[in-house]
């Protein structure tokens, strides 16, 4: 009993940063702006969504999603040949056991210590300040992920399917698009996922390669709310709210996957 | 068919290989190269200068403090996150009615944006009006200068970290309470060891790979903290919060001393190097087992 009650304690103090934020982006300034530790508002307002609507916020949650569904289609079209090529071939020179090392690597090594040539690779390609240049940068987190996780999904796909597909005669391609990818389509979805929140929560590649307020992505944005006045927490609270409903909304349909991804990472 | 067979998986590898070849060797080399060199952009018009740039680093207070102020979050936050993580895990371990509700809400704080999460706590840290002070005075207390005091500042950005990510070692501990048989357990009643007894001599020892995951993966990335420092202080105040990647963004980026600046990122690759070698040797052994 003990137990119970301190388990839904901690999660509802664990749970009042979030109330506070959502509480906040209803209250008229008079509300936020003072000692009173009240979290329910008195005078509730959609004020501070109306204003981040009015000012084309819409146009950035676009960006965000542009930026999130290009990354998931690069690191899904460009990881599920690789996981498969590392799944079912014998590949020379031990090369998957080199390739997952490296994958290790990238996944340890901090993202701002590439920035620097990255910035100059990008500038070089004439993609800089473009939705396409994050994309490509986004890759260094999201492929090798994608590549590691899809890689457990199809070593779970039976080859004896495939072989019996093979007998009928078809070729590569049909085999892979008509038995693989949809035994495969749970992993897919899963994947995509969690590519799709790690390039919608990305902050440091968003600040350093797109310059064009209008090209921001919603954590860039953020940061310039935050930076500019301290004092704007209804505004911020409402662009925060909506920054993380789609993540909060995909996490509770994906729980089991997190757990997945988590075992993953160990192994 | 034979030669296609031996090519078509380096087919299927190609693009793969040409982005990780173009996003990160290339640059990683680029970072060794330009580390070597005093520049304030590429190689044009650049001087080699051998190893000044680390002799630079080394000379600096600011690389030094930067350096001390990322070791000293990252063992503060990894030993806590690490501990609240263990603490959940044994918490939730029972099963009770609503406890996949409470994991899923206990989830939330770790997949939010780093940013939507810094907006929150810098508001909680105001000192006239934030949260936390309004709770404090409140009861009777005098606020605290969460973000303003040069002492206290790091200490308020590790409870924002603890926050944020103990779900992530509560998952991954999680996970590893969940593998150990419970026969283990019954066989100890039996020969009337107690809780305690129980919790050091068995569940800790059959437990101790996870937490060591678990500190592993917090430390390798508390020790990337960029965007809430960033957001929160700055790096200040004066250089209280400064860390090894706002090192590295401010002398790149707003300085332009790109030398100086990949020197510091060689530092940052090598030190996550060493921990990646750890990290595989904890990987294989598991392995092994």
């Amino acid at each position: 009993m003990i137990r119970i009650v301190a388990a839904f304690a901690l999660c509802a103090l664990s749970l009042i940063p979030l109330l506070w934020m959502v509480a906040t982006s209803l209250k008229p300034p008079a509300e936020y702006v003072s000692t009173s530790i009240a979290l329910w508002p008195q005078d509730p307002t959609l004020a501070h969504y109306r204003v981040l609507l009015d000012s084309g916020m819409w146009r950035l949650g676009l960006n965000s999603v542009v930026v999130a569904l290009g990354t998931v289609a690069l690191s899904l079209l460009a990881g599920l040949p690789a996981a498969y090529a590392l799944a079912r071939f014998e590949l020379p020179k031990r090369f998957d056991v080199v390739f997952l090392g490296f994958v290790l690597v990238i996944k340890l090594a901090p993202p701002i210590a590439l920035a620097i040539p990255l910035y100059q690779v990008l500038r070089a390609l004439g993609l800089l300040d473009t939705h396409l240049g994050l994309i490509l940068a986004n890759q260094i987190l999201a492929l090798p992920f994608a590549i590691w996780m899809l890689l457990g999904f199809v070593r779970d796909v039976p080859y004896s399917f495939e072989e019996a597909a093979m007998l009928d005669g078809a070729g590569f391609v049909k085999r892979l698009l008509q038995i693989v990818v949809p035994l495969l389509m749970p992993g897919l979805v899963a994947t995509a996922v969690f590519v799709a929140i790690m390039s919608w929560n990305e902050f440091l590649f968003a600040l350093l390669f797109i310059q064009t307020p209008s090209k921001f992505t919603l954590p860039a944005f953020i940061a310039t709310l935050i930076n500019e006045d301290e004092t704007l927490w209804g505004r911020l609270s409402a662009m925060g709210l909506i920054a993380s409903l789609p993540v909060l909304l995909a996490v509770g349909l994906v729980r089991r996957g997190l757990t997945r991804e988590v075992s993953v990472d160990q192994h | 068919m034979t030669a296609s067979r031996r090519l078509l998986p380096w087919l299927l590898l190609t693009p793969a290989l040409l982005i990780f070849a173009g996003l990160t060797l290339y640059p990683l080399g680029r970072t060794l190269a330009l580390s070597l060199f005093a520049t304030d952009y590429g190689f044009e018009n650049a001087k080699f200068v051998g190893l000044e740039n680390f002799q630079e680093l080394w000379d600096s207070r600011f690389f030094r403090q930067a350096v001390t102020n990322t070791v000293v979050f990252t063992v503060v936050a990894t030993v806590l996150e690490v501990a609240a993580g263990l603490g959940l895990a044994l918490l939730l371990n029972r099963a009770f009615p609503g406890r996949t509700l409470v994991m899923t809400l206990l989830l939330a704080p770790f997949v939010l944006s780093t940013m939507v999460v810094t907006a929150i706590w810098r508001a909680w840290f105001h000192f006239d009006l934030g949260f936390l002070n309004n709770l404090l005075r409140a009861v009777g207390l005098p606020g605290v200068p969460w973000l303003f005091d040069p002492n206290l500042a790091l200490w308020s950005i590790v409870l924002v970290d603890l926050w944020q990510t103990a779900p992530f070692a509560f998952l991954i501990i999680f996970a590893g309470l969940r593998l150990i048989p419970q026969d283990v357990y019954e066989a100890a009643r039996v020969d009337g060891a107690g809780p305690w007894r129980r919790f050091r001599d068995m569940t800790l020892p059959l437990l101790a790979p996870y937490l060591f995951v678990a500190a592993l993966l917090r430390s390798v990335d508390s020790f990337k903290l960029f965007d809430k420092v960033y957001a929160m202080t700055g790096g200040g105040p004066g250089q209280a919060t400064e860390t090894v990647s706002m090192f590295v963004y401010r002398q790149g980026f707003r300085f332009f001393d790109i030398g100086l600046a990949s020197a510091a990122a060689v530092v940052m690759i090598v030190v996550a190097g060493l921990l990646a070698v750890v990290y595989a040797a904890s990987l294989l052994k598991g392995a092994g087992r």
